[in-house]
Formats: C-alpha cells, structure tokens, sequence
C-alpha cells in the first residue's frame, strides 16, 4: 500500500498539469479568435470598396476609332498611342472631381513632361434612350474649363457612346491608366491624380516606363 | 339623421381606404430597368428572358453590391445596351458574362468562378463544421478530461475523502479483528 500510493499521486499530477495546459489554451481561444477578427475588421475599415483591380492589366489598349474632341475630321486608333508612354485620363466636365485634378495634371505636364491624354467622358449621351449630346456644347465646355484650370492634354478623344470607355473597363471619371510605349496598359488607377497619389502610387511606375 | 351620418362615415372611410391604396399604387417602385425594358424590342422570348438573367447577374462596376438590373448609373445602363446588343450579335449567355468580365474582372459577375481565393469561402464553413463535430465527440468520449480546476478538486476531495473512508473501515475492522482474537484467546 505504501509504495503504490506515490505512483498513483505522480500519474494524478502529470494529469493535472495536462489537464491545466489544455485548460489554458481553451481559455486563450476566445481571445485570439477575437483578435483576428479585430485585425480583419480594422483592415476592413481602412480598404476602400470602391477599389477593383482592372482586368486589362499588362494587356494592349482596346482597338477603338473615335474622333478628337475638337475636330472630327481627325480620327484617333490604338496605333496613335504606341511610341511613347502616356497616360490615358478619362473624364468629363461634368465630374467634380476631374475638376480638382486638372490643376495638378497640368503641372505634372509642364513640369515633369508627363503626356496626357484625355478620353472625354460624356454621360448624357444615350441614342437607345432618345437622348443626344450637343459636342459644340461640350467643346465650349471642354474649352472654358481648360482655359481656367489648365490643359494638361495633348488632345482629347471623344467617346460620345463610351465604347472605349467600356472597353477599358471605366465604370465613372476620373479614372486614368499608364500606357507603356508598346501600347500596353501598365497600371491602372480611380479617382483623381493628386500629389500623394502620383508620389505614391503612381511615378514610380511611371518612372520605368518613361524611360 | 344618424343613419345619414353613419353612411357619410363609412363613405369616407373607403375612400380613405382607396386613396392610400392609389398611392402606393402610383409611387410603386418601377425600376429604371423595367421602364427600358418596356423600351426594348427582344427577338423572342429566349432571348428576353436571357437578357434578363444577365441584367441580375451583372454587377454594377460603379455602384456597390446592386446589379446591372437594379441600378440607373449612366453604367449599368451602358452595361445593358450593351448585353442587349451582343445578344442580338448572336452572343451566348456564357460569351455576355466573359465580354463583361474580360473589361471589368470577376467583380461584374455576381456568381465567381471556383478559385483558390475563393474556394475559401466554401471549404471554411465545412471545416468549421466538421471541427465543431470532432470537437463535440472527443467530448462526450472522455467526458470528465475537458471539466475544469474547480471540478477536479472537488472529485479530489471526493476521492481523498473515499480513501480516508476506506482506510478507517480497514482500521476498524483490523481492531475489531484483535479484539475478536483477544476476546478469544482470553476465553480460551
């Protein structure tokens, strides 16, 4: 009886302490489930839904034939693109917030030489639905607002029906995209070019494929 | 008199009763979608009801968590001219979805493809699931292991107290085994 009892006391602690450790680790799974969850929702609160990766990255820009905005006569392609880097902006006199851009395009234009070039975005225009836009308006439009806020723009492609604008994937204004020499679609961005946005995001890329 | 009253009373309620009825009638939620495709002209029925499919399975780029159907941005509404178009091109439902697709990603179709990223979304709920079950089996199987400090040293004490039980009843009835022995050898 006596020299059982120790045995019996050995096996009793090595399950108390098995028992203690697993009784711990249970304790601290609510916690640490807690704080992953924590982590996935504050990376929730600071991802912008509005974000979506373009699907034509690292692809040619769409074949498209459209009018410039100040002459019809002139016709741009795809081929007009290819020869040096650009950035494609599409946007509109309509969006406020291609407004707030123009200033710091134009001085990316004058400044570090950065050729933009502009898609005109018109949202009125919808023949399905009986509803035509007056491009003399819009030129006088375009014009005025250029002449007060700057015109970063080597010229302007008119997309009356949005057909490239579809094709690029554009679901507002401003969205712009880098274009490398070859014609092909580098990155691609939404909402408007600022200084943070350019230093940040932006001239990096750029920086390469200006060369 | 008050039969008179009692008519103009219940009079008025059913009109009360039918104006509110009319308004809802009149400001009833038509879509901007319905109201086009009032508009629009479908070759046949297929087709229409393709096209209907497609405008609810569309998401909207612009907007957030509407589909093409639900939603009157100047996109969506391209996006529709847009289906219809390609459907009267001869375009297969599939071929809509790939067009939409290959311009605005996976985000324009609301039904993704299985992907690794995605599968995700099926395999965790299952795995839960299942962990949840294994978990409730090895419970019931070794019941007393998952209760915790305070339950243990309760049985202890139990358990202490049980072998101290026993041992007083070997005590005693090793005493009362002398004494039944004493008593013997003093009668003999």
């Amino acid at each position: 009886m006596t020299d059982k009892k120790p045995k019996e006391n050995e096996i009793k602690e090595d399950y108390k302490s098995f028992a203690a450790k697993r009784s711990y680790a249970i304790m601290f799974l609510p916690l640490i489930t807690f704080i992953v969850l924590c982590g996935f929702l504050l990376k929730g609160l600071f991802s912008d839904p509005t974000e979506r990766e373009s699907a034509l990255i690292n692809k040619p820009v769409p074949s498209f034939s459209l009018p410039d905005l100040n002459d019809a006569s002139i016709i741009h392609t795809e081929k007009t693109l290819i020869g040096e880097a650009v950035i494609i902006n599409v946007w509109g006199t309509w969006c406020v917030t291609c407004k707030y851009e123009l200033p710091y395009l134009t001085k990316l234009r004058e400044e570090y030489g950065v050729k933009i070039v502009g898609v005109y975005y018109d949202q009125n225009h919808a023949p399905a639905f009986g509803e035509i836009a007056d491009v003399i308006e819009i030129r006088q439009d375009v014009k005025e607002m250029l002449a007060q806020l700057g015109n970063p723009y080597q010229y302007n492609i008119l997309d009356l029906d949005r057909t490239l604008s579809l094709n690029l994937g554009i679901s507002g204004a401003p969205e712009s995209f880098l274009i490398d020499k070859n014609g092909t679609i580098i990155m691609h961005h939404m909402g408007d070019i600022n200084e943070r946005v350019w230093r940040t995001k932006l001239a990096p890329v750029w920086n390469e494929i200006a060369l | 008199m008050k039969l008179i009253s009692l008519v103009i009373a219940k009079a008025s309620a059913t009109l009360a009763v039918a104006v509110f009825t009319l308004s809802f009638l009149l400001v009833s939620p038509t879509s901007f979608a319905e109201d086009a495709e009032n508009a629009i002209e479908f070759k046949d029925d297929v087709q229409k009801s393709t096209y209907n499919e497609l405008v609810n399975e569309l998401r909207c780029p612009k907007c957030q968590n509407q589909n093409i159907a639900d939603s009157n941005a100047v996109i969506a509404r391209d996006m529709r001219v847009k289906t219809k178009s390609l459907l009267d091109e001869g375009y297969k439902k599939q071929e809509v979805i790939d067009y939409m697709v290959d311009r605005y990603g996976q985000f324009a179709h609301y039904q993704p493809p299985m992907t690794i990223a995605t599968s995700l979304l099926w395999f965790v709920p299952i795995a839960f699931v299942l962990f949840a079950v294994i978990l409730l089996i090895r419970r019931s199987q070794n019941g007393n292991i998952q209760h915790g400090e305070g339950i243990s040293r309760t049985e202890n004490i139990d358990e202490a107290y049980k072998e101290s039980e026993s041992s007083i009843d070997a005590e005693l009835e090793q005493l009362l085994d002398t004494a039944d022995s004493n008593k013997k050898d003093s009668e003999v």
